[in-house]
């Protein structure tokens, strides 16, 4: 057993770096045209963004609007490490570090909030908190006001998405199958029982406010390395709304539900740039839609294994099958009906 | 003379103008078996909730060995001796029975987040040993063939022990059971008579028991607490009680 343990790591590590070849010819070699890249960059930032608040707004079950605020801290803070205290790309690490570890502290004062207050009204906290980081940033000369920050400088590339996606869905993994994420899971169906089997809420509260914000700072200040610029609009409704709808898109409460949503919704988006304001029309189509028919989101509170892409074939062979039967029933069933 | 693991003192809880713990005292003995009776509405499940940090009461003293209890955060108490199941079963429904228990180990857990992301061996020693554990108290209470199964999918009966399996995986020396027999039938009440029996002698607890069923409070408590408007009625071995004129008086009314 513990060698089949060691084969399984050897064989991530070459995948991970197969991986990182792939990430490094796709960047240099010019094989793939820019916008695509740039769309696959977007993707890969958005996932780390939608897993920070999929682990509040999924796994905790805390509706939380904060998220735009927290990004906007980790973007502002991280661009402005990057402006003004260090100045080479060796250091945009740290700078990444810097966002995250302030969109930490911002997330644990909010995680405070939520101790004694919940639903709807902590909807609303949480969402003049984003107000109140939009209207700071815009009302600060010293960050460039509404006219923004620039120039940040370009660091982000495809080979630091990639690392710090892989970091991210690890973190994230450890920390559900750990006490911790137990523990949150717990809160979301039953605070009171949670409470009185030993689960420390406020603790366990402040640790899930923190991780999320982190993730989802360390996914602003990529965004702001990436495109070399940052202004205030960017984190107002437009980014909240988005936020949410790849979570609840992809699925709550998982890590496979998260990658969904982000990919789904990054390349809709992208994709319908060109037909301008109706893209918002066609994206919130689809997601009525979805939301019909899947209300847990596309792959909500589950995961998908290696086992499930080995069963696949046979799972697919099932459902064709369980489909004909059930035409093949009803159509018995229109025939009884003419008999009568 | 044996160890007193609970005593209340003149413990009061009023909401508002309604009193629903009025002045109560009284002690549990260790390894005994303690039940809580009393008709609708007399306060017995208040009790449990003050005991167990849900409220704090409004005056008196709550002790739990030596230790006064009043105040502390349920969370704590949870992790440091008493642990209770509820009135109407409230299990986390979506998650396996396997980790419904584990979830009651997170008072006695010592890793952080920093082992937990990295996988230390400290992590991975006290997870092996908290499955480990779960795995011996479900099978304890016959529920092994449950383990990976969503808790809230289980007939009715499996979810009361499982209750009862989460709040013995708190390591608890006081247990307490809120209405364990609500809703079954006679031979489920037998089989449950001997599980508390078998779980008080295996885990060394005591427990305290709040029941409206008299078949199984008279033939296992030890002793018995009569509460009524929220005031000790009577207190004493269950012959006893069965002969109290104030307590008959409570339940079937004053004879003409």
């Amino acid at each position: 057993m513990n060698r089949n343990k060691n084969n399984k790591i050897i064989i991530n590590i070459i995948l991970f770096i197969i991986g990182l070849a792939i990430c490094f010819v796709f960047e240099n070699m010019g094989l793939i045209k820019s916008s695509i890249i740039l769309v696959i960059e977007y993707i890969g930032i958005y996932t780390i963004f939608v897993l920070g608040v999929n682990l509040i707004n999924g796994y905790l079950g805390v509706f939380s609007l904060a998220h735009a605020g927290v990004m906007a801290i980790g973007a502002y803070s991280s661009a402005l490490a990057s402006m003004y205290l260090f100045d080479s790309a060796l250091t945009f690490p740290i700078s990444i570090l810097i966002g995250g570890t302030m969109g930490m502290l911002a997330g644990m004062l909010l995680a405070v909030a939520s101790f004694k207050v919940s639903g709807d009204y902590l909807a609303i906290i949480t969402l003049g908190f984003s107000l109140i980081i939009k209207s700071i940033l815009q009302n600060m000369e010293f960050v460039g006001g509404s006219r923004g920050l620039r120039p940040i400088p370009q660091y982000t590339t495809l080979i630091y998405i990639y690392i710090c996606v892989i970091i991210a869905i690890i973190v994230v993994k450890k920390y559900i199958k750990s006490k911790f994420g137990r523990s949150i899971l717990a809160i979301r169906d039953d605070p009171v029982a949670a409470e009185l089997v030993s689960v420390n809420i406020r603790r366990s509260k402040i640790v899930a406010f923190g991780l999320s914000s982190f993730l989802i700072g360390v996914s602003g200040s990529l965004v702001a390395h990436l495109i070399a610029y940052t202004n205030p609009a960017s984190y107002g409704y437009t980014s909240i709304v988005d936020g949410l709808v790849m979570v609840y898109l992809g699925g709550v409460g998982s890590i496979t539900g998260s990658i969904i949503g982000a990919t789904v919704w990054q390349i809709l988006v992208q994709s319908l740039r060109g037909i301008g304001i109706w893209r918002w029309v066609i994206g919130g189509g689809i997601l009525v839609i979805v939301m019909i028919f899947l209300p847990n989101g596309i792959y909500g509170n589950r995961e998908l294994t290696w086992k499930d892409i080995k069963n696949l074939p046979g799972a697919i062979k099932e459902k064709i099958t369980s489909i004909r039967a059930g035409k093949a029933a009803g159509t018995n069933k229109k025939q009884k009906g003419g008999k009568q | 003379m044996s160890e007193t693991v609970v005593t209340f003192k003149n413990v009061c809880m009023y909401f508002g103008g309604v009193k629903a713990v009025d002045d109560l005292s009284f002690t549990v003995e260790k390894g005994k078996i303690f039940g809580l009776i009393g008709p609708n509405g007399a306060g017995k499940t208040t009790v449990f909730n003050v005991l167990s940090g849900v409220y704090i009461p409004t005056s008196g003293e709550i002790k739990h060995l030596d230790k006064v209890i009043n105040k502390i955060p349920a969370h704590e108490i949870a992790a440091h001796g008493i642990a209770r199941t509820f009135q109407n079963i409230r299990l986390f429904n979506n998650q396996s029975v396997l980790d419904n228990l584990k979830i009651a180990y997170y008072g006695h857990i010592k890793y952080n987040v920093v082992d937990a992301i990295l996988t230390s061996k400290r992590f991975r020693t006290e997870e092996a040993q908290i499955e480990k554990e779960c795995m011996q108290i479900l099978d304890f209470l016959d529920l092994g063939e449950y383990t990976h199964q969503k808790a809230g999918a289980l007939p009715y009966g499996a979810q009361r022990r499982i209750e009862i399996a989460r709040a013995i995986a708190c390591k608890p020396q006081v247990l307490l059971l809120d209405e364990p027999a609500a809703g079954m039938n006679p031979t489920e009440i037998d089989s449950l008579n001997n599980l508390i029996l078998n779980i008080r002698d295996h885990y060394g607890l005591t427990v305290m028991l709040v029941e409206h069923q008299m078949r199984l409070v008279m033939s296992i408590c030890d002793e018995i607490l009569v509460v009524n408007f929220g005031k000790k009625l009577a207190q004493g071995k269950p012959q006893e009680i069965q002969n109290n004129p104030a307590v008959l008086e409570a339940y079937l009314g004053k004879a003409k």
